[in-house]
């Protein structure tokens, strides 16, 4: 995982996790990034919004990424801070461009059953941007709409 | 996710209650698909009590669809609520399928169609 934002606030740590390639272990750290959520006060459209994105994101990364490969591992770190939320999800898969994905709000994609994690993701978080040539995803939440993405 | 099924008004009504979440995925692919091929022409999706879902979930959602229109069948999105409703609008779905605001009016709306 590459480095992080430096920790400016010791009380909200990030916590790391390596997870295998398999859609049980999404749950733990799941519960987890909700409790913390809960206790800081995020509202119920925060805490949909969040938990749509991260599911979706380590399901992308245990299925696109590691193609469900028992060898392959997705590293989490995630960090609940009353201002924000920060998670970064990596895979150990060959990448992909984020920018090449079909959009599946066209009419002819709307039939697909699949490719709609990254456009939910983007959706429901106010920042994701794609590292690692795409292997990882880093998104932020901010409490307060607006903040981190350049309005007043 | 608890997943509970009925009959009527000669629809088989699907009530999803909790999360429709990837874990939760395979069981409700198995009870929609498990109504289309056990013949039932119009499916309706309760999502009065569903308060997540995922892509998974909606792809699940989708091949239904599909799948009972290739048999000239019908599925159809009940009472969706705000969260649900947000999610059908930002992924466009609720173009594909019909929503109605209740179950009676997605049964309603099957009337007069093929069964």
């Amino acid at each position: 995982m590459p480095a992080r934002s430096p920790d400016t606030d010791s009380a909200y740590p990030w916590t790391e996790k390596v997870l295998p390639s398999q859609l049980e272990a999404i749950r733990e750290a799941e519960v987890d990034v909700m409790d913390r959520l809960s206790r800081q006060g995020y509202d119920e459209d925060h805490q949909f919004a969040i938990r749509l994105a991260f599911e979706e994101a380590l399901v992308n990364a245990m299925k696109h990424g590691n193609r469900m490969d028992p060898a392959r591992r997705v590293t989490l770190a995630y960090r609940v801070s009353p201002e924000c939320v920060q998670i970064h999800v990596r895979d150990e898969g060959t990448g992909f461009d984020a920018g090449c994905v079909p959009d599946p709000t066209t009419d002819e994609n709307l039939q697909r059953p699949c490719g709609r994690g990254i456009m939910l993701m983007r959706s429901y978080m106010d920042t994701v941007s794609f590292a690692c040539c795409g292997k990882e995803v880093q998104m932020v939440k901010y409490r307060r709409p607006g903040v981190g993405q350049g309005t007043p | 996710m608890n997943i509970q099924t009925r009959e009527e008004g000669g629809c088989r009504v699907i009530a999803i209650a909790g999360s429709a979440d990837v874990e939760a995925s395979a069981a409700l692919r198995e009870s929609l698909l498990g109504a289309i091929e056990g013949g039932s022409k119009c499916v309706i999706c309760d999502l009065g009590r569903t308060d997540f879902i995922c892509s998974d979930a909606l792809g699940v959602l989708i091949t239904a669809y599909l799948k009972a229109r290739m048999r000239g069948g019908f599925v159809r999105l009940a009472d969706p609520q705000q969260h649900l409703k947000e999610v059908l609008s930002t992924t466009r779905l609720d173009h594909l399928f019909d929503v109605f605001p209740d179950v009676n009016g997605a049964i309603g709306g099957c009337k007069g169609k093929p069964r």
